[in-house]
Protein backbone atom coordinates (compact mmCIF):
# COMPACT_ATOMS: atom_id res chain seq x y z
CA UNK A 1 0.00 0.00 0.00
CA UNK A 2 1.17 3.66 -0.84
CA UNK A 3 2.30 6.49 1.81
CA UNK A 4 1.12 7.01 4.96
CA UNK A 5 -0.67 10.18 3.32
CA UNK A 6 -2.49 8.03 0.77
CA UNK A 7 -3.84 5.40 3.39
CA UNK A 8 -5.19 8.67 5.13
CA UNK A 9 -7.18 9.75 2.01
CA UNK A 10 -8.54 6.47 1.35
CA UNK A 11 -9.74 5.86 4.73
CA UNK A 12 -11.18 8.92 4.60
CA UNK A 13 -13.36 7.93 1.30
CA UNK A 14 -14.51 4.81 3.04
CA UNK A 15 -15.57 6.30 6.08
CA UNK A 16 -17.62 8.57 4.15
CA UNK A 17 -18.86 6.62 1.27
CA UNK A 18 -19.75 3.83 4.06
CA UNK A 19 -20.58 5.49 7.48
CA UNK A 20 -24.71 5.89 6.36
CA UNK A 21 -24.48 2.17 5.58
CA UNK A 22 -22.75 0.70 8.99
CA UNK A 23 -24.69 3.44 11.12
CA UNK A 24 -27.73 2.24 9.94
CA UNK A 25 -26.69 -1.78 10.30
CA UNK A 26 -25.42 -0.77 13.94
CA UNK A 27 -28.87 0.89 14.79
CA UNK A 28 -31.17 -1.45 13.60
CA UNK A 29 -28.95 -3.95 15.90
CA UNK A 30 -28.54 -2.40 19.33
CA UNK A 31 -30.76 -1.31 22.14
CA UNK A 32 -30.17 2.30 22.78
CA UNK A 33 -29.19 4.31 19.72
CA UNK A 34 -25.92 5.23 21.87
CA UNK A 35 -24.94 2.13 21.45
CA UNK A 36 -24.64 2.03 17.92
CA UNK A 37 -22.27 5.25 18.08
CA UNK A 38 -19.62 2.57 20.01
CA UNK A 39 -20.17 -0.09 17.34
CA UNK A 40 -19.63 2.51 14.26
CA UNK A 41 -16.12 3.78 16.22
CA UNK A 42 -15.25 0.60 17.02
CA UNK A 43 -15.76 -0.73 13.24
CA UNK A 44 -14.00 1.97 11.59
CA UNK A 45 -11.40 1.95 14.66
CA UNK A 46 -10.50 -1.65 12.96
CA UNK A 47 -10.16 -0.47 9.61
CA UNK A 48 -8.26 2.85 10.56
CA UNK A 49 -5.76 0.49 12.37
CA UNK A 50 -5.38 -2.20 9.31
CA UNK A 51 -5.20 0.91 6.77
CA UNK A 52 -2.83 -0.87 5.03
CA UNK A 53 -4.84 -4.48 4.81
CA UNK A 54 -8.12 -2.99 3.69
CA UNK A 55 -9.93 -5.22 0.80
CA UNK A 56 -10.18 -3.35 -2.10
CA UNK A 57 -12.94 -0.83 -2.55
CA UNK A 58 -15.54 -3.22 -4.21
CA UNK A 59 -15.32 -5.62 -1.43
CA UNK A 60 -14.79 -2.77 1.68
CA UNK A 61 -18.47 -2.63 2.81
CA UNK A 62 -19.05 -6.73 3.15
CA UNK A 63 -15.59 -6.81 5.48
CA UNK A 64 -16.94 -3.61 7.21
CA UNK A 65 -20.05 -5.29 8.19
CA UNK A 66 -18.60 -8.65 8.97
CA UNK A 67 -16.27 -6.35 11.72
CA UNK A 68 -19.38 -4.76 12.55
CA UNK A 69 -20.73 -7.89 13.62
CA UNK A 70 -18.43 -8.94 15.48
CA UNK A 71 -18.03 -5.99 17.24
CA UNK A 72 -21.45 -6.27 17.91
CA UNK A 73 -21.11 -9.74 19.00
CA UNK A 74 -18.55 -8.34 21.91
CA UNK A 75 -20.93 -5.51 22.60
CA UNK A 76 -24.10 -7.98 23.09
CA UNK A 77 -21.64 -10.75 25.25
CA UNK A 78 -21.01 -7.42 27.65
CA UNK A 79 -17.86 -6.80 29.80
CA UNK A 80 -16.36 -5.69 26.84
CA UNK A 81 -14.21 -2.50 27.34
CA UNK A 82 -15.14 0.01 24.90
CA UNK A 83 -13.19 2.77 23.24
CA UNK A 84 -14.62 6.32 23.98
CA UNK A 85 -14.75 7.51 20.61
CA UNK A 86 -17.96 9.52 19.18
CA UNK A 87 -18.98 11.08 22.19
CA UNK A 88 -21.02 13.71 20.29
CA UNK A 89 -22.27 10.96 17.94
CA UNK A 90 -23.48 9.32 20.83
CA UNK A 91 -25.44 12.34 21.94
CA UNK A 92 -26.69 13.32 18.91
CA UNK A 93 -27.98 9.91 18.45
CA UNK A 94 -29.89 9.37 21.40
CA UNK A 95 -31.38 13.48 20.96
CA UNK A 96 -32.93 12.60 17.54
CA UNK A 97 -33.79 8.23 17.56
CA UNK A 98 -35.31 7.66 21.11
CA UNK A 99 -38.24 9.14 20.94
CA UNK A 100 -39.46 8.04 17.19
CA UNK A 101 -43.29 7.46 17.49
CA UNK A 102 -42.99 5.04 14.31
CA UNK A 103 -41.01 2.49 16.74
CA UNK A 104 -44.35 2.15 18.97
CA UNK A 105 -46.82 0.96 15.90
CA UNK A 106 -48.08 -2.17 17.32
CA UNK A 107 -47.56 -3.72 13.56
CA UNK A 108 -43.82 -3.19 13.82
CA UNK A 109 -43.43 -3.78 17.34
CA UNK A 110 -44.94 -7.25 16.54
CA UNK A 111 -42.71 -7.99 13.19
CA UNK A 112 -39.87 -7.17 15.57
CA UNK A 113 -40.49 -8.95 18.29
CA UNK A 114 -41.35 -11.80 15.49
CA UNK A 115 -37.24 -11.14 14.30
CA UNK A 116 -36.17 -10.93 17.55
CA UNK A 117 -37.53 -15.02 18.18
CA UNK A 118 -35.69 -16.04 15.29
CA UNK A 119 -32.77 -18.00 15.64
CA UNK A 120 -29.77 -15.18 15.25
CA UNK A 121 -27.88 -16.06 12.28
CA UNK A 122 -31.57 -16.56 10.76
CA UNK A 123 -32.66 -13.15 11.92
CA UNK A 124 -29.20 -11.92 10.57
CA UNK A 125 -29.66 -13.22 7.18
CA UNK A 126 -33.49 -12.06 6.74
CA UNK A 127 -32.28 -8.25 8.14
CA UNK A 128 -28.71 -8.33 5.95
CA UNK A 129 -31.22 -9.18 3.03
CA UNK A 130 -34.18 -6.79 3.59
CA UNK A 131 -32.38 -4.25 5.33
CA UNK A 132 -29.05 -3.82 4.35
CA UNK A 133 -30.22 -4.93 0.82
CA UNK A 134 -27.49 -8.15 -0.05
CA UNK A 135 -27.18 -10.76 -1.92
CA UNK A 136 -27.01 -14.15 -0.12
CA UNK A 137 -23.15 -14.36 -1.99
CA UNK A 138 -22.44 -11.09 -0.13
CA UNK A 139 -24.27 -12.14 2.97
CA UNK A 140 -22.20 -15.11 3.10
CA UNK A 141 -19.26 -13.13 3.26
CA UNK A 142 -20.32 -11.40 5.88
CA UNK A 143 -21.47 -13.93 8.10
CA UNK A 144 -18.82 -16.31 6.94
CA UNK A 145 -20.81 -19.12 5.47
CA UNK A 146 -21.50 -20.38 2.56
CA UNK A 147 -24.08 -19.20 0.04
CA UNK A 148 -25.44 -22.32 -0.24
CA UNK A 149 -26.35 -22.14 3.65
CA UNK A 150 -27.24 -18.73 3.44
CA UNK A 151 -30.26 -19.16 1.07
CA UNK A 152 -31.35 -21.98 3.21
CA UNK A 153 -31.18 -19.81 6.14
CA UNK A 154 -33.29 -17.23 4.31
CA UNK A 155 -35.59 -19.74 3.26
CA UNK A 156 -36.28 -20.99 6.56
CA UNK A 157 -36.69 -17.54 8.32
CA UNK A 158 -39.24 -16.46 5.76
CA UNK A 159 -41.06 -19.27 6.81
CA UNK A 160 -40.71 -18.60 10.39
CA UNK A 161 -41.68 -14.78 10.23
CA UNK A 162 -44.46 -16.17 7.85
CA UNK A 163 -45.38 -18.23 11.05
CA UNK A 164 -45.48 -16.04 13.50
CA UNK A 165 -46.93 -12.56 12.13
CA UNK A 166 -48.92 -14.36 9.41
CA UNK A 167 -52.31 -14.49 11.19
CA UNK A 168 -51.75 -11.49 13.61
CA UNK A 169 -51.13 -9.14 10.93
CA UNK A 170 -53.96 -9.46 8.17
CA UNK A 171 -52.97 -9.36 4.69
CA UNK A 172 -50.03 -7.18 3.33
CA UNK A 173 -51.88 -4.71 1.80
CA UNK A 174 -53.65 -3.20 4.93
CA UNK A 175 -50.43 -3.27 6.95
CA UNK A 176 -48.56 -1.33 4.80
CA UNK A 177 -51.15 1.66 4.58
CA UNK A 178 -51.47 1.36 7.99
CA UNK A 179 -47.44 1.64 8.56
CA UNK A 180 -47.72 3.89 5.73
CA UNK A 181 -49.79 6.49 7.63
CA UNK A 182 -48.71 6.13 10.76
CA UNK A 183 -44.58 6.11 10.43
CA UNK A 184 -43.91 9.78 11.46
CA UNK A 185 -42.30 12.55 9.06
CA UNK A 186 -39.14 13.20 10.19
CA UNK A 187 -36.96 16.39 10.48
CA UNK A 188 -38.29 17.56 14.05
CA UNK B 1 -47.88 -13.80 2.03
CA UNK B 2 -45.38 -13.84 -0.65
CA UNK B 3 -41.38 -13.39 0.02
CA UNK B 4 -41.94 -10.35 -1.39
CA UNK B 5 -44.78 -9.13 0.77
CA UNK B 6 -42.90 -10.17 3.79
CA UNK B 7 -39.80 -8.47 3.28
CA UNK B 8 -41.52 -5.40 2.78
CA UNK B 9 -43.55 -5.80 5.96
CA UNK B 10 -39.72 -6.57 7.32
CA UNK B 11 -38.83 -3.47 5.74
CA UNK B 12 -41.41 -1.38 7.44
CA UNK B 13 -40.03 -2.65 11.05
CA UNK B 14 -36.66 -1.15 10.14
CA UNK B 15 -35.68 0.96 12.98
CA UNK B 16 -33.13 2.98 10.78
CA UNK B 17 -34.39 6.16 9.18
CA UNK B 18 -31.94 7.24 6.10
CA UNK B 19 -32.43 11.09 6.90
CA UNK B 20 -30.24 10.31 9.89
CA UNK B 21 -27.36 11.11 8.97
CA UNK B 22 -28.26 14.56 8.08
CA UNK B 23 -29.37 15.28 11.61
CA UNK B 24 -26.05 13.95 12.80
CA UNK B 25 -24.96 17.77 12.81
CA UNK B 26 -21.49 17.07 12.58
CA UNK B 27 -20.94 14.37 14.73
CA UNK B 28 -19.97 11.98 12.22
CA UNK B 29 -17.26 14.63 10.78
CA UNK B 30 -15.76 14.71 14.48
CA UNK B 31 -15.70 10.67 14.74
CA UNK B 32 -13.34 10.43 11.89
CA UNK B 33 -10.76 13.01 13.18
CA UNK B 34 -11.25 10.91 16.56
CA UNK B 35 -10.32 8.00 15.01
CA UNK B 36 -7.70 8.88 12.09
CA UNK B 37 -5.45 10.89 15.41
CA UNK B 38 -5.53 7.13 17.22
CA UNK B 39 -2.25 5.40 16.41
CA UNK B 40 -2.15 2.81 13.85
CA UNK B 41 -0.97 -0.65 16.19
CA UNK B 42 0.77 -1.93 13.00
CA UNK B 43 1.86 1.01 11.14
CA UNK B 44 5.05 2.82 12.00
CA UNK B 45 4.82 6.53 9.82
CA UNK B 46 7.42 8.39 8.46
CA UNK B 47 5.94 11.17 9.70
CA UNK B 48 4.11 12.03 13.48
CA UNK B 49 0.79 10.79 13.73
CA UNK B 50 -1.89 13.13 13.62
CA UNK B 51 -3.52 14.79 16.80
CA UNK B 52 -6.94 15.52 16.13
CA UNK B 53 -10.07 16.55 18.47
CA UNK B 54 -8.28 16.36 22.27
CA UNK B 55 -10.43 13.86 23.86
CA UNK B 56 -7.26 12.10 24.09
CA UNK B 57 -7.36 7.82 23.78
CA UNK B 58 -5.21 6.59 26.76
CA UNK B 59 -3.81 4.21 24.18
CA UNK B 60 -5.04 0.88 22.69
CA UNK B 61 -3.43 -2.20 23.49
CA UNK B 62 -5.02 -4.59 20.78
CA UNK B 63 -3.31 -7.47 22.22
CA UNK B 64 -5.60 -7.15 25.77
CA UNK B 65 -8.22 -6.64 23.40
CA UNK B 66 -8.83 -3.56 25.36
CA UNK B 67 -8.93 -0.43 24.55
CA UNK B 68 -9.34 2.98 26.62
CA UNK B 69 -10.89 6.55 27.14
CA UNK B 70 -9.95 9.93 28.22
CA UNK B 71 -6.39 10.66 27.41
CA UNK B 72 -2.75 9.92 26.91
CA UNK B 73 -0.99 7.43 25.00
CA UNK B 74 -1.74 9.63 21.74
CA UNK B 75 0.12 12.12 23.04
CA UNK B 76 2.42 9.58 24.42
CA UNK B 77 3.50 8.21 21.10
CA UNK B 78 4.13 11.72 19.21
CA UNK B 79 7.64 12.48 20.49
CA UNK B 80 9.40 8.70 20.02
CA UNK B 81 13.44 9.55 19.97
CA UNK B 82 15.03 7.98 17.50
CA UNK B 83 17.12 5.17 18.74
CA UNK B 84 16.05 4.61 22.06
CA UNK B 85 16.67 1.57 23.81
CA UNK B 86 14.35 -1.17 23.00
CA UNK B 87 11.74 -1.35 25.95
CA UNK B 88 12.86 1.78 27.23
CA UNK B 89 10.09 4.35 27.81
CA UNK B 90 9.68 6.62 25.09
CA UNK B 91 7.28 9.04 26.14
CA UNK B 92 7.50 12.61 27.19
CA UNK B 93 11.23 13.32 28.26
CA UNK B 94 11.27 16.09 30.41
CA UNK B 95 12.73 18.86 28.93
CA UNK B 96 16.40 17.63 27.76
CA UNK B 97 16.65 19.92 24.78
CA UNK B 98 16.83 22.78 27.05
CA UNK B 99 19.93 21.94 29.07
CA UNK B 100 17.74 21.97 32.33
CA UNK B 101 17.32 18.20 32.45
CA UNK B 102 14.80 18.65 34.82
CA UNK B 103 17.56 19.39 37.57
CA UNK B 104 15.44 21.61 39.63
CA UNK B 105 14.83 25.24 38.85
CA UNK B 106 11.13 24.56 40.03
CA UNK B 107 9.51 27.92 38.73
CA UNK B 108 11.87 29.24 36.38
CA UNK B 109 11.82 25.75 34.65
CA UNK B 110 8.42 26.40 34.28
CA UNK B 111 8.24 29.87 33.31
CA UNK B 112 10.85 29.07 30.78
CA UNK B 113 8.58 26.29 29.58
CA UNK B 114 5.38 28.30 29.73
CA UNK B 115 7.85 31.02 27.35
CA UNK B 116 8.00 28.48 24.36
CA UNK B 117 4.30 28.35 23.60
CA UNK B 118 1.45 30.50 23.06
CA UNK B 119 -0.69 31.32 25.66
CA UNK B 120 -4.12 32.23 25.79
CA UNK B 121 -6.67 32.26 28.59
CA UNK B 122 -10.29 32.42 28.61
CA UNK B 123 -11.39 36.09 30.20
CA UNK B 124 -14.77 35.29 31.14
CA UNK B 125 -15.28 34.99 34.65
CA UNK B 126 -16.69 31.84 35.94
CA UNK B 127 -14.41 29.86 33.85
CA UNK B 128 -12.07 27.52 35.54
CA UNK B 129 -9.66 25.29 33.84
CA UNK B 130 -10.16 21.19 34.72
CA UNK B 131 -7.60 19.63 32.09
CA UNK B 132 -3.88 20.28 31.26
CA UNK B 133 -1.89 18.38 29.15
CA UNK B 134 0.46 18.17 26.59
CA UNK B 135 2.70 21.92 25.74
CA UNK B 136 6.24 19.03 25.57
CA UNK B 137 6.31 20.58 21.88
CA UNK B 138 3.80 23.36 20.24
CA UNK B 139 1.07 20.90 21.09
CA UNK B 140 -1.31 21.08 23.94
CA UNK B 141 -4.35 20.61 25.22
CA UNK B 142 -6.53 22.60 27.85
CA UNK B 143 -9.81 22.27 28.90
CA UNK B 144 -12.31 25.62 30.48
CA UNK B 145 -15.10 24.57 32.38
CA UNK B 146 -18.04 26.80 33.25
CA UNK B 147 -21.03 25.01 34.93
CA UNK B 148 -22.39 22.66 31.65
CA UNK B 149 -20.36 24.29 29.49
CA UNK B 150 -17.00 23.74 28.20
CA UNK B 151 -14.64 24.76 25.45
CA UNK B 152 -11.16 23.21 24.82
CA UNK B 153 -8.24 24.85 23.15
CA UNK B 154 -5.74 22.47 21.37
CA UNK B 155 -2.69 23.96 20.11
CA UNK B 156 -0.96 22.27 17.26
CA UNK B 157 2.11 22.25 15.23
CA UNK B 158 1.60 25.49 12.58
CA UNK B 159 2.59 23.28 9.48
CA UNK B 160 -0.45 21.04 10.43
CA UNK B 161 -2.68 24.34 9.84
CA UNK B 162 -3.31 24.24 6.48
CA UNK B 163 -4.37 20.68 6.76
CA UNK B 164 -6.41 21.18 9.79
CA UNK B 165 -8.05 24.03 7.51
CA UNK B 166 -8.97 22.38 4.85
CA UNK B 167 -10.60 19.50 6.99
CA UNK B 168 -12.46 21.79 8.58
CA UNK B 169 -13.92 23.03 5.22
CA UNK B 170 -15.98 19.81 5.23
CA UNK B 171 -17.50 20.64 8.78
CA UNK B 172 -18.33 24.47 7.48
CA UNK B 173 -17.88 27.43 5.68
CA UNK B 174 -15.06 29.35 7.38
CA UNK B 175 -16.50 32.68 8.99
CA UNK B 176 -14.08 35.50 9.43
CA UNK B 177 -12.96 36.66 12.90
CA UNK B 178 -10.17 37.63 15.39
CA UNK B 179 -9.57 36.01 18.49
CA UNK B 180 -6.75 37.29 21.00
CA UNK B 181 -5.80 39.69 18.10
CA UNK B 182 -5.16 36.95 15.51
CA UNK B 183 -6.98 36.54 13.10
CA UNK B 184 -9.37 33.16 13.33
CA UNK B 185 -12.16 31.54 11.45
CA UNK B 186 -15.14 30.14 13.04
CA UNK B 187 -16.78 26.81 11.69
CA UNK B 188 -20.26 25.66 12.54
CA UNK B 189 -20.25 21.78 13.78
CA UNK B 190 -24.19 21.84 14.57
CA UNK B 191 -25.89 21.26 17.73
CA UNK B 192 -24.70 24.31 18.98
CA UNK B 193 -20.89 23.26 18.49
CA UNK B 194 -18.81 25.89 17.22
CA UNK B 195 -14.76 25.88 16.76
CA UNK B 196 -12.51 29.11 16.04
CA UNK B 197 -9.30 28.23 14.29
CA UNK B 198 -6.76 30.82 14.71
CA UNK B 199 -3.79 31.69 12.32
CA UNK B 200 -0.62 30.14 13.37
CA UNK B 201 2.10 32.34 15.25
CA UNK B 202 5.44 31.39 15.76
CA UNK B 203 5.15 27.18 15.51
CA UNK B 204 1.46 26.57 16.45
CA UNK B 205 -1.78 27.37 16.00
CA UNK B 206 -4.69 27.41 18.49
CA UNK B 207 -8.25 26.20 18.12
CA UNK B 208 -10.87 26.55 20.24
CA UNK B 209 -14.04 24.04 20.36
CA UNK B 210 -17.17 24.70 21.99
CA UNK B 211 -19.07 21.34 23.97
CA UNK B 212 -22.37 20.80 22.62
CA UNK B 213 -26.20 23.00 22.89
CA UNK B 214 -24.08 26.33 22.62
CA UNK B 215 -25.91 30.24 21.72
CA UNK B 216 -23.56 31.25 18.90
CA UNK B 217 -23.84 34.23 20.81
CA UNK B 218 -22.00 32.83 23.76
CA UNK B 219 -19.52 31.62 21.81
CA UNK B 220 -18.90 35.38 20.03
CA UNK B 221 -18.74 36.77 23.65
CA UNK B 222 -16.71 33.93 24.90
CA UNK B 223 -14.13 34.52 21.74
CA UNK B 224 -14.47 38.28 22.63
CA UNK B 225 -12.70 37.30 26.22
CA UNK B 226 -10.00 35.40 25.12
CA UNK B 227 -6.73 37.13 25.92
CA UNK B 228 -3.22 36.32 25.44
CA UNK B 229 -0.93 36.41 28.59
CA UNK B 230 2.39 36.53 29.61
CA UNK B 231 3.89 33.15 30.76
CA UNK B 232 3.73 34.00 34.90
CA UNK B 233 0.15 35.08 34.06
CA UNK B 234 -0.39 31.58 32.40
CA UNK B 235 1.09 29.56 34.92
CA UNK B 236 -0.89 30.94 37.94
CA UNK B 237 -3.91 30.61 35.55
CA UNK B 238 -3.20 26.54 36.05
CA UNK B 239 -4.52 24.46 38.59
CA UNK B 240 -2.15 24.05 41.45
CA UNK B 241 -2.70 20.30 40.70
CA UNK B 242 -1.29 20.82 37.18
CA UNK B 243 2.41 19.14 37.30
CA UNK B 244 4.53 21.68 35.65
CA UNK B 245 8.15 20.92 34.86
CA UNK B 246 9.26 22.24 37.88
CA UNK B 247 7.50 20.07 40.11
CA UNK B 248 8.12 17.02 38.08
CA UNK B 249 10.74 15.48 40.45
CA UNK B 250 8.82 16.34 43.31
CA UNK B 251 5.75 14.83 42.03
CA UNK B 252 7.20 11.49 40.39
CA UNK B 253 8.84 10.60 43.57
CA UNK B 254 5.22 10.83 45.77
CA UNK B 255 3.87 8.51 42.59
CA UNK B 256 6.82 6.35 42.90
CA UNK B 257 6.61 5.93 46.40
CA UNK B 258 4.92 2.19 46.73
CA UNK B 259 6.28 1.28 43.32
CA UNK B 260 8.96 -0.97 42.84
CA UNK B 261 11.12 0.04 40.50
CA UNK B 262 12.97 -2.17 37.88
CA UNK B 263 16.37 -3.24 37.74
CA UNK B 264 18.35 -0.23 35.79
CA UNK B 265 15.45 2.48 35.94
CA UNK B 266 16.96 5.72 37.06
CA UNK B 267 14.54 7.51 39.60
CA UNK B 268 16.27 10.25 38.99
CA UNK B 269 15.66 10.79 35.18
CA UNK B 270 12.28 10.15 35.54
CA UNK B 271 11.07 13.46 33.33
CA UNK B 272 7.50 14.37 32.08
CA UNK B 273 7.51 16.76 29.60
CA UNK B 274 5.16 19.74 29.66
CA UNK B 275 1.99 20.95 31.94
CA UNK B 276 0.02 17.56 32.70
CA UNK B 277 -2.91 17.27 34.71
CA UNK B 278 -2.20 14.38 37.88
CA UNK B 279 -4.17 11.66 35.78
CA UNK B 280 -1.93 12.18 32.40
CA UNK B 281 1.40 13.09 34.61
CA UNK B 282 0.36 9.20 36.62
CA UNK B 283 -0.06 7.78 33.20
CA UNK B 284 3.15 9.20 31.81
CA UNK B 285 5.19 7.78 34.73
CA UNK B 286 3.66 4.89 35.35
CA UNK B 287 3.88 4.14 31.79
CA UNK B 288 7.81 4.37 32.31
CA UNK B 289 7.62 1.92 34.65
CA UNK B 290 5.62 -0.62 33.42
CA UNK B 291 7.75 -0.83 30.17
CA UNK B 292 10.50 -1.39 31.89
CA UNK B 293 8.96 -3.83 33.56
CA UNK B 294 7.48 -5.79 30.93
CA UNK B 295 11.12 -5.61 29.15
CA UNK B 296 12.85 -6.91 32.67
CA UNK B 297 10.08 -9.68 32.18
CA UNK B 298 10.89 -10.54 28.77
CA UNK B 299 14.78 -10.11 29.01
CA UNK B 300 14.35 -12.82 32.02
CA UNK B 301 12.20 -15.24 29.93
CA UNK B 302 14.71 -15.01 26.98
CA UNK B 303 17.60 -15.62 29.14
CA UNK B 304 15.66 -18.48 31.25
CA UNK B 305 15.90 -16.74 34.26
CA UNK B 306 12.87 -17.81 36.30
CA UNK B 307 13.58 -16.12 39.20
CA UNK B 308 13.69 -12.57 37.51
CA UNK B 309 10.67 -13.33 35.61
CA UNK B 310 8.57 -14.15 38.46
CA UNK B 311 10.00 -11.28 40.58
CA UNK B 312 9.13 -9.05 37.42
CA UNK B 313 5.53 -10.78 37.09
CA UNK B 314 5.22 -10.22 40.71
CA UNK B 315 5.96 -5.86 40.36
CA UNK B 316 3.88 -6.07 37.56
CA UNK B 317 1.21 -7.90 39.11
CA UNK B 318 1.58 -5.30 42.25
CA UNK B 319 -0.23 -2.81 39.87
CA UNK B 320 -3.43 -3.60 41.22
CA UNK B 321 -2.16 -2.22 45.07
CA UNK B 322 -0.42 1.05 43.25
CA UNK B 323 -1.87 4.04 44.64
CA UNK B 324 -1.57 6.32 41.68
CA UNK B 325 -3.51 3.62 39.50
CA UNK B 326 -6.36 3.58 42.52
CA UNK B 327 -6.20 7.37 42.54
CA UNK B 328 -6.43 7.36 38.79
CA UNK B 329 -9.29 4.98 38.18
CA UNK B 330 -12.33 6.94 38.72
CA UNK B 331 -10.92 9.39 35.85
CA UNK B 332 -10.23 7.33 33.18
CA UNK B 333 -9.51 3.90 31.77
CA UNK B 334 -5.46 4.24 31.72
CA UNK B 335 -5.55 1.61 35.17
CA UNK B 336 -7.35 -0.44 33.71
CA UNK B 337 -5.76 -1.06 30.40
CA UNK B 338 -2.51 -1.51 32.61
CA UNK B 339 -3.68 -4.04 34.65
CA UNK B 340 -5.55 -5.50 32.02
CA UNK B 341 -2.31 -5.92 29.53
CA UNK B 342 -0.26 -6.91 33.05
CA UNK B 343 -2.69 -9.57 33.37
CA UNK B 344 -2.95 -11.11 29.76
CA UNK B 345 0.46 -10.64 29.84
CA UNK B 346 1.19 -12.92 32.73
CA UNK B 347 -1.90 -15.37 32.08
CA UNK B 348 -0.46 -15.93 28.12
CA UNK B 349 2.70 -16.13 29.27
CA UNK B 350 4.04 -13.69 26.50
CA UNK B 351 4.33 -9.74 26.02
CA UNK B 352 1.03 -9.06 24.15
CA UNK B 353 1.70 -7.58 21.38
CA UNK B 354 1.01 -3.58 20.61
CA UNK B 355 1.95 -3.30 24.01
CA UNK B 356 4.47 -0.64 23.33
CA UNK B 357 2.17 1.30 21.43
CA UNK B 358 -0.43 1.31 23.92
CA UNK B 359 1.88 2.05 26.53
CA UNK B 360 4.46 4.38 24.68
CA UNK B 361 7.13 2.33 25.04
CA UNK B 362 9.67 2.39 22.14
Amino acid sequence: MGSGTEQEDRFRRVYAGNFEALLAYALRRVDQPEDAADVVAETFLVAWRRSRELPPDDEIKLWLYGVARRVLANHHRGGIRRERLGERLRQRLTAIVTRDPGSEVPQRLAVQDALSRLAETDREVLTLTVWEGLQPREIAEVVGASAAAVRTRLSRARSRMREMVGDDLGSPGHVLDVLTAIVPEEGR
Amino acid sequence: MTDKHLDRMVRDADPYRPDLVARLGGAEQQLLEEIMSTPKLDVVESRAPRRGLPRRLAGAVAAAAVVTGVIGATALLLDQPEGAAPGAWSGPLGLPSSGTGGTGGGYELDLKAAQEHPRLLVGQPGWKITTVYGFAAAEGTIEFVNGNRSVQMNWYKADQYDSYYKDRLDVSKPEPTTVAGTEASVFTYGGGDWAAMLKPIDSSFVELRTSSGWERSEFDALLATVKRVDAKAFLAALPPEVVTPGKVREEAAKVLADIPIPPGFDMSAVNVDGANSPYHFGAAVTGQVTCSWIAEWSRAKEAGDKEAQGQAASALQSSHQWKVLNDMNAEGDWPEVTWDLVDQMIKKNEVPKGYKEGLGCQ
